[in-house]
């Protein structure tokens, strides 16, 4: 049933650089006088071989100058082979270029003759199909105006109107139908997926891989004139789409390497690989600016850094849970990862007792073994009326008054006197504004639209921010800025801001953590990501098993063991990492004092969490350092936001 | 034969773009012109007066109805002129088209000639309004006229297919032949008569000049209204199928690679 169609075997064509370039008699007399008509070869084509058979669609990739436009010449019999044979069984009707042979000073109506005429079709045959060609192309209007005074997309219509009028058994469409609108170009896939349908064979070109693989089913990768690979559309674009972006990857580093070497100045020094400043370099090298990272760590990606161990992607400085609401944000990072459906529901641990979090209808009605949220509603009404506290005195009153006691005992107290290792009564209540209590059965944490983890580790995702950027680890910036100031223009600063200052002022205050991260010969230590022990007997605060985070690698490859870590809350001494500003009023009135010397320091940015000392979620990480980037690149911009 | 037979039915198949081709040459020369068609008609006619004006006393002096004389050898020339310029430009010029579709390229040669066939029948109409004016003779030879027509027609199909090919490898060819056709005009009787060249000459122009065969044969008809004597006229059938062969040959040896220096 499928014959062959096309069958081009051992194809080579060569040209003759040498001579080609000699187009008059008088340089070739003098030439030849003088003995220099040399014969340069270049064979554009060599090796070729490969059968097409009816109705497959094929592919042709590869990049400029790789042989596809001479490979297509070669099957329409433009180009004579130089070797080998190309032989094709059918009408074959070329698109080479929609609208060769238009004259442009005749009318549309002209030219769709003589075009066909072109293509080989008789006079009578053009006259019988006209209307349907002009209807396709929508031409109607049009029909007497000469060419010249189109536009691309409308010849583009035209063109591709008179060459599929047939169904030709072969079909050749060279990069032709990037031009033109979205309907037209949809009306040309439809049309051209009929013809396949309807058995026609197709040839197509395109530097648009995504177009290939929709319509192509095999694919021919070429490579300076020979064949690299050739099956699978599928398989065939994406190893041809990886190599391109090697090949982009390997000469921007070459360019970088270069830049290196002539120890040009970098526009930016951004402190710190955190998101924050990969965010910020990224954007920065998008736009034409050389950036330089440095991290006093041996890793980038600041507290979102992921490790592999044994196979698990472990979050070393603790949980990260990407969610947001700001869609800019959400389609911003799935650009750079690939995000899963994770979402945050942990589990407390009271004792021997088990709620489910965040404050929810599964937690009262296993706290109370209630059933509707009007019952649980009066209770905790009921609870909280009881205790008669008008004006709380400090966190425990304020949580009393908010959740009730049995809430506040099992599942607030021992945390947070765990967290600022201090005893409830002793902690101000300004604390804790508000326990949020959701009457619902619904035990996702995050309010967010959107929420999951990037597959493969946050790593990856910071590396590809930081792929065209030059980085260096294991470097602090006091150092660095000692020995080479004059590398560098403008800083990015998002270490912490008071030593920058070399703590003039003082201290900022922070939060820290502590984690032990374990290996334990289980293949399912917790059930679940997130588990938070509320008993105040139990020193760590929460145990994270990492694997849950990613639950679609563990299906891949089962583990008989898990990695856990136990986070414990460390009261933060200078010299600690540094995790959560304390926001209170004191450390606020300190970083405003920093603040102020900041804004006076000329060309140094702060940014992130430890340079605008504010806790900051992912999302508000990234958005933040979209916006400081957006300003850099578009200072007129600054003075018109401040305005509003 | 099966080569032949092949060629035979693309040029068959390919028949109707030739005319389509044609009708374009002539339409887009006189297309957004007041006169149009007159043109090809006008040309030849203000161009004979001048020369009238300028040779009528140095050379016309014994040549009796001379406008009648010069326009005849005139457009002889002119057409051999126009599509044999034309026909060197034709596969070059059609370069952005031969690069994409497989078309035989000589129909582009072919046609261009062949548009020109059709600007010189219209100049036919100069040719009659000119006799009507100076009261000359409508012999009846002049019904054989197109056997002249078909022969110059030829010869320059030959001579267009070879300058052709010789453009797309040299392109200073153009410039060449441009020196070649002024002296052209001046080595065949035109605007003299032959008899006034000296003897050595004479036979130089009469052995090598294909172009004073096709001017002598349509002088004959026309101006002298004898038949054309068996050495021009049976001279003229084999020159033009020497040069069409010539010409068809260098053509078909060198089309391959046509695409390689476009």
């Amino acid at each position: 049933m499928s014959k062959t169609m096309i069958e081009v075997d051992h194809l080579k064509i060569r040209f003759n650089l040498a001579s080609e370039k000699v187009d008059n008699l008088k340089e070739y007399v003098i030439k030849l006088v003088k003995h220099q008509l040399l014969f340069q070869e270049f064979l554009a084509l060599q090796d070729i071989s490969f059968q097409v058979k009816q109705g497959e669609a094929w592919g042709l990739v590869g990049q400029n100058g790789s042989g596809k436009s001479t490979l297509l010449k070669a099957i329409s019999g433009i180009l004579q082979p130089y070797e080998g044979t190309v032989s094709v069984h059918g009408k074959t009707a070329p698109l080479i270029e929609l609208g060769a042979g238009f004259d442009q000073n005749l009318t549309a109506r002209e030219n769709i003759y003589l075009n066909g005429l072109v293509l080989g079709h008789s006079r009578e045959f053009m006259e019988a199909h006209f209307d349907e060609i002009v209807e396709f192309a929508n031409m109607q209007k049009f029909l007497d105006s000469p060419v010249k005074n189109f536009s691309s997309g409308m010849k583009a219509r035209l063109g591709f109107a008179v060459a599929t009028v047939v169904n030709p058994d072969i079909l050749i469409v060279d990069e032709v139908l990037e031009v033109g609108d979205m309907k037209f170009r949809r009306k040309c896939n439809e049309r051209m997926q009929q013809m396949l349908a309807g058995g026609t064979t197709l040839l197509y070109v395109s530097h648009n891989v995504e177009s290939v693989k929709n319509l192509c089913d095999k694919a021919l990768w070429l490579d300076h004139g020979r064949m690299r690979m050739i099956g699978d559309a599928q398989e065939v674009c994406d190893a041809y789409r990886e190599q391109q972006n090697r090949d982009i990857h390997t000469r921007k580093q070459e360019k970088r390497a270069k830049l290196r070497a002539e120890g040009k100045k970098y526009d930016y020094l951004v402190v710190g690989a955190g998101l924050f400043g990969a965010v910020f370099a990224n954007e920065m090298t998008k736009a034409g600016k050389r950036c330089l990272v440095i991290d006093r760590r041996d890793h980038i990606g600041g507290n979102i850094y992921t490790e592999e161990v044994d196979g698990i992607q472990v979050h070393r400085y603790g949980a990260h849970i990407f969610h947001t609401s700001d869609e800019k944000v959400w389609k911003y990072v799935n650009n750079l990862a690939e995000f899963n459906h994770y979402i945050n529901s942990p589990v407390a641990i009271y004792k021997d007792e088990i709620y489910n979090m965040p404050f929810n209808m599964n937690t009262f009605s296993r706290l109370w073994n209630l059933k509707t949220p009007q019952e649980v509603q009066d209770k905790i009404a009921e609870q909280i009326a009881e205790l008669h506290i008008t004006e709380p005195k400090n966190l425990e009153e304020q949580a009393l008054s908010l959740v009730g006691p049995d809430v506040y005992e099992k599942l607030v107290k021992g945390y947070t006197e765990k967290q600022w290792g201090r005893d409830c009564r002793d902690l101000p209540a300004f604390i804790i504004r508000r326990l949020p209590l959701r009457f619902t059965y619904d035990n996702n944490y995050f309010n967010d639209r959107y929420q999951g983890i990037p597959m493969g580790g946050y790593t990856k995702m910071v590396e590809k921010l930081l792929e065209d950027v030059d980085v260096m680890t294991d470097t602090d910036f006091f150092t660095y800025r000692k020995e080479h100031p004059e590398l560098y223009q403008k800083v990015l600063y998002t270490g912490m801001i008071d030593e920058y200052f070399d703590f003039c002022y003082g201290h900022l205050e922070y939060r820290s953590v502590r984690f032990e991260t374990e290996r334990i010969e289980q293949p399912n230590v917790q059930g679940n990501a997130v588990v938070n022990y509320t008993d105040r007997e139990v020193p760590y605060t929460r145990v994270i098993e990492h694997k849950h985070f990613e639950p679609e690698a563990e299906a891949a490859d089962p583990k008989k063991y898990s990695i856990i870590s136990r986070e414990y809350s460390a009261e933060w001494h200078p010299g600690m990492e540094p995790y959560y500003p304390v926001n209170d009023d004191k450390n606020n009135a300190l970083y405003e004092k920093y603040r102020e010397l900041a804004d006076k320091e000329e060309n140094v940015l702060f940014g992130g969490r430890l340079g605008a000392y504010k806790y900051y979620d992912m999302d508000k990480v990234i958005a933040a350092a979209l916006d400081m980037a957006e300003l850099e690149r578009a200072p007129w911009k600054k003075s018109r936001k401040m305005g509003q | 034969m099966e080569l032949l037979k092949y060629r035979i039915r693309t040029l068959f198949k390919y028949r109707d773009l030739i005319v389509e081709l044609v009708k374009r040459d002539l339409k887009l020369k006189y297309r957004r012109s007041v006169l149009g068609y007159v043109w090809s008609i006008l040309q030849p006619l203000l161009y004979m007066v001048v020369l009238v004006i300028v040779f009528s006393n140095l050379l016309g002096k014994t040549i009796k109805n001379y406008p009648v004389y010069l326009l005849t050898g005139r457009l002889m020339y002119d057409f051999l002129k126009t599509s044999t310029t034309n026909a060197m430009k034709s596969v070059t010029g059609n370069a952005s088209l031969l690069r994409k579709v497989y078309v035989p390229k000589y129909v582009f040669t072919l046609a261009r000639v062949t548009s020109a066939m059709g600007d010189m029948v219209f100049s036919f109409g100069a040719l009659i309004i000119v006799m009507v004016a100076t009261g000359a003779r409508f012999y009846p030879t002049l019904i054989f006229t197109p056997l002249v027509v078909i022969q110059i027609y030829l010869f320059c199909c030959g001579l267009g297919f070879f300058l052709a090919q010789f453009n797309v490898f040299f392109r200073d060819v153009e410039h060449i032949y441009g020196a070649v056709l002024t002296a052209w005009f001046y080595v065949t009787p035109i605007i003299y008569e032959i008899d006034r060249l000296p003897a050595n000459v004479i036979f130089f122009v009469k052995a090598f000049n294909p172009l004073y065969y096709y001017v002598g044969q349509f002088r004959d008809l026309v101006y002298y209204g004898n038949f054309p004597g068996p050495r021009i006229f049976w001279g003229g059938w084999l020159i033009a199928f020497l040069m069409l062969a010539f010409g068809v040959w260098t053509f078909q040896r060198s089309k391959d690679r046509f695409i390689l220096y476009i």
